[in-house]
């Protein structure tokens, strides 16, 4: 009459379940472990073109290698849906360092990475139309002062901060900044568009390296560029066309941009410039030019990207909210344990028994999956442990309908847990269904919420039906001495 | 009342069959929900009109302009929250505690780098500031910004003289781009919309289209008055709704129709074993008997739930919040309100046959 089978089954699921538990530890999300996490859309501006899942794959691994040149650890890249890509950095300072060094470094971590996922990157080269040899110089002209007013703006905006001037002061000549930058970017804008360009791109790059620039005295950085084989080619070519002409200029390019113009010696009018290596110099920092040797060299993004989200996490927040929703999840348990015990006496204690095999295998499956625990995932955790509980009791509350109507024991437990099994099976199904709407169609916080609870009520099928049957009636099989009507239901 | 629902007494049945309907147990067992339908009725209308008025009245304010205030997440924009330094372990002296002026002054000082960005940063004046904690904590918004704009925020308050130490290992930082957030509360609508669809289908399935209306209409009616009450919450004090409130709304609907269900299932199981009593009757005794278990099941629910809410903060509590009502909406709903008007809708089809 005891289906003891299922015993060894249940005691080995858990036994698995623990091992597995205490070799790998579970994954959390950035708010609970703390870290930034942005999120990019990939786009292109033609609406005739589809961005295809290959296409994506592609994005996310320039991104990927882009990331890693920076040199971070543990830096999670992933596509989500058809136009997304995902990057997830941890907080990289340990949580007593205070300092503000540090703290601006991994500031500028997080700018950098920004820069690094929205810079196409898309390096070309280009020669000066003949025609456009005067527009050049009056745009060069202008380009000039343009940066002067930049670097001007700047210095008043600077030195108005630190006398701590009116708001109305500042901000006015925050505007006249911000004018004179978008000026300067409209004007290399403006100079990109006089060349017209050749056959070499950064795919033809094979390294790329940023070095100090001797003719500056170390004050800018410089880009030493070598081409492939083909590369080589096209750059002689290209060299040797420029320098037929004394008013032609060779353009390098960045998204459009003209970020150096140069002129070639008439000495390889011959042969162009040979040996494959060209170099950018202009006005770059250290960091500008180490950025921009990372995205060289993780090659250009073949489509726009913008960020459209950002979620920033402080570490002590994120273990703050470990503890709190711990703290949650063991003082409802606890509550409902009591609860169930008072209520449903002996077969109460059987259902708390079964609880903490399912809170077990939860965590096991979520380990093996791996499910990445979130907060809201936390919560579709505990909600999923009431609808375990609900299974629990309607239950018991059958057998005790069918003790009352005169059954024995045996069959009052056998009959309950029968009769219950529609309801049951029914109301799971119902959220069943609901997370699979959630999980596919929801977004990154509704989707951590519909895996926990789909997850758990799923194994609350499990646990109900068989582990609190079994465990019922084993321990009914081994101690005769609790085959009591007093120990399921109050006697009247 | 109608003379209908007099409920007529059952015959004595002379040996138990194997499957016997087994009568309800325990102080509940004689309860007659039809005798107070009327009032259960009339409480469910009030509520849902009590709702729809708050979305009304949110509608028309024109802060609002919804019938929910959206949050973030649907709104877009950037949310920066910090703490300071001496929040933990606490309190903060007072002369450390934020003041909005002083705060106001030093981010009107805030140099953007325009350098880095490509997109015009909003004015500082346009920020909406809001201290936490009693000034402890301070919660900035605006429109989205970008890293380096936000960055420059943050780190023109730490760095502020006038400002207290900032704990900067609890600060937090979300943005959410304009097109984003439309793109959440669309994803957000389809996936309740299929769920309820998935849902209705399954129970047309498994019981009656009558019973898949009915459950259905139990669930809007439990997803109206939950999000009425955030209507008013928002209305009188500015509470939010975001991603979590959509996540609260649909496990809502999920253990909504689980609960209509298992009082469907019950009366499914009376209809077959008892059909000599009439139909209200026959809804009678299935809501006794389920009542205890309706009962105990939200009270089990409920507690981890209001631990929840009771430990967490934030967005957070109000998610436990709005699945703690809902809860107790949801139990409500379907003890009473689908089994009752199934029991108005069926009469019409299959008279009782007392």
């Amino acid at each position: 009459m005891v289906r003891q089978g299922w015993l060894p089954v249940i005691l080995a699921m858990v036994l698995a379940a623990a091992v597995l538990l205490g070799n790998q530890s579970l994954q959390l999300g950035l708010d609970l472990r703390g870290g930034h996490q942005l999120s990019a859309r990939v786009f292109v501006a033609d609406p005739e073109a589809v961005i295809t899942a290959d296409d994506l794959d592609g994005v996310k691994n320039v991104i990927q290698r882009r990331i890693d040149g920076l040199g971070l650890a543990q830096t999670q890249i992933h596509t989500v849906g058809s136009d997304r890509v995902v990057v997830q950095l941890p907080t990289t300072r340990p949580p007593q360092e205070e300092d503000a060094e540090t703290q601006a470094a991994v500031d500028n971590t997080l700018q950098r990475v920004a820069n690094q996922i929205t810079e196409k990157a898309v390096l070309q080269f280009g020669v000066l139309r003949p025609g456009e040899v005067d527009r050049y110089a009056t745009l060069l002209q202008e380009r000039r002062d343009a940066r002067l007013a930049v670097l001007r703006g700047q210095e008043q905006l600077e030195q108005l901060q630190r006398s701590r001037s009116g708001s109305e002061e500042l901000s006015a000549s925050r505007e006249a900044l911000e004018a004179a930058q978008t000026t300067f970017d409209q004007l290399e804008q403006d100079i990109g568009r006089l060349f017209d360009l050749r056959p070499l791109t950064g795919d033809d790059l094979v390294q790329v390296v940023a070095e100090p620039n001797l003719e500056s005295q170390g004050e800018y950085y410089q880009l030493s560029l070598t081409f492939s084989a083909a590369g080589a080619q096209a750059f002689a070519d290209l060299t040797k066309e420029v320098a037929a002409d004394a008013n032609l200029r060779l353009a390098i390019l960045l998204d459009g941009r003209s970020i150096s113009e140069a002129t070639v010696g008439p000495e390889f009018r011959e042969n162009g410039i040979t040996g494959g290596g060209a170099r950018i110099t202009g006005t770059f920092t250290l960091e500008q030019a180490h950025e921009l040797e990372v995205q060289l060299r993780g090659g250009s993004l073949p489509y726009d990207t913008e960020i459209v989200e950002q979620r920033s996490v402080g570490a002590t927040l994120g273990s703050d909210n470990v503890r709190r929703s711990l703290t949650a999840a063991l003082t409802g348990l606890a509550l409902v344990s009591g609860l169930m015990v008072t209520i449903y006496r002996l077969p109460g204690l059987v259902a708390v028994a079964t609880l903490a095999v399912y809170a077990l295998l939860n965590l096991a499956i979520y380990a093996l999956v791996p499910v990445v625990l979130t907060l809201p995932g936390i919560a579709g955790l505990i909600l999923s442990f009431g609808m375990a509980v609900d299974a629990n009791v309607l239950i018991f509350e059958r057998i005790r309908e069918e003790l009352g109507s005169g059954r024995k024991l045996y069959q009052a437990v056998e009959a309950g847990f029968n009769r219950a099994f529609n309801s049951i099976f029914d109301g799971s199904v119902t959220t069943l269904i609901s997370c699979l709407a959630l999980g596919y169609l929801g977004s990154g916080l509704v989707r951590g919420f519909a895996i926990t609870l789909g997850i758990g009520v799923g194994l609350s099928l499990f646990t109900s039906l068989v582990c609190s049957r079994t465990l019922l009636k084993t321990s009914l099989f081994l101690y005769p001495a609790l085959r009591k009507i007093q120990y399921f239901r109050p006697v009247q | 009342m109608t003379s209908s629902e007099t409920v007529p007494t059952p015959p004595a049945i002379p040996s138990a069959p194997a499957l016997e309907a087994a009568n309800p147990q325990g102080a509940f067992a004689r309860f007659q929900a039809s005798r107070y339908r009327r009032m259960l009725l009339l409480l469910s209308a009030v509520m849902v009109a009590v709702s729809l008025l708050g979305f009304l009245v949110n509608g028309r304010d024109p802060q609002i302009g919804a019938p929910l205030r959206a949050g973030l997440d649907f709104r877009g924009g950037t949310s920066i929250q910090l703490e300071l330094a001496c929040h933990d372990p606490g309190p903060c002296a007072a002369s450390e505690r934020l003041q909005l002026p002083a705060v106001r002054s030093v981010l009107a000082d805030l140099q953007w780098s325009p350098a880095e960005d490509r997109q015009p940063a909003p004015a500082p004046s346009s920020f909406s500031l809001q201290l936490l904690d009693n000034g402890e904590g301070l919660l900035l918004r605006s429109t989205a910004l970008t890293v380096a704009q936000a960055q420059a925020i943050e780190e023109q308050l730490a760095t502020a003289e006038s400002i207290a130490p900032l704990q900067r290992e609890r600060t937090q930082v979300d943005t959410i781009g304009p097109s984003l957030g439309a793109q959440l509360l669309q994803s957000a609508l389809l996936a309740l919309t299929a769920a309820f669809a998935g849902v209705a289908v399954y129970i047309a399935i498994r019981f009656s289209p009558i019973n898949a209306v009915l459950a259905l209409g139990a669930l809007v009616h439990d997803v109206v008055i939950v999000a009425g009450l955030f209507a008013w919450l928002g209305q009188l004090l500015d509470v939010e709704v975001g991603s979590l409130f959509a996540v609260a709304l649909l496990t809502l609907a999920g253990y909504s129709v689980n609960d209509t269900v298992v009082v469907f299932d019950r009366i499914r199981e009376t209809d077959r074993l008892q059909p000599h009593l009439g139909i209200i009757a026959r809804i009678d005794r299935s809501i006794a008997a389920s009542l205890v278990r309706s009962l105990n099941t939200s009270i089990t629910t409920e507690l981890p739930i209001l631990a929840l809410a009771l430990f967490s903060g934030g967005e957070l509590r109000w998610f436990a919040v709005a699945l703690a009502f809902g809860i107790g909406v949801g139990t409500y709903s379907s003890l009473f309100v689908a089994p009752l008007l199934l029991g108005l809708l069926k009469k019409d089809t299959a008279p009782s046959r007392s």
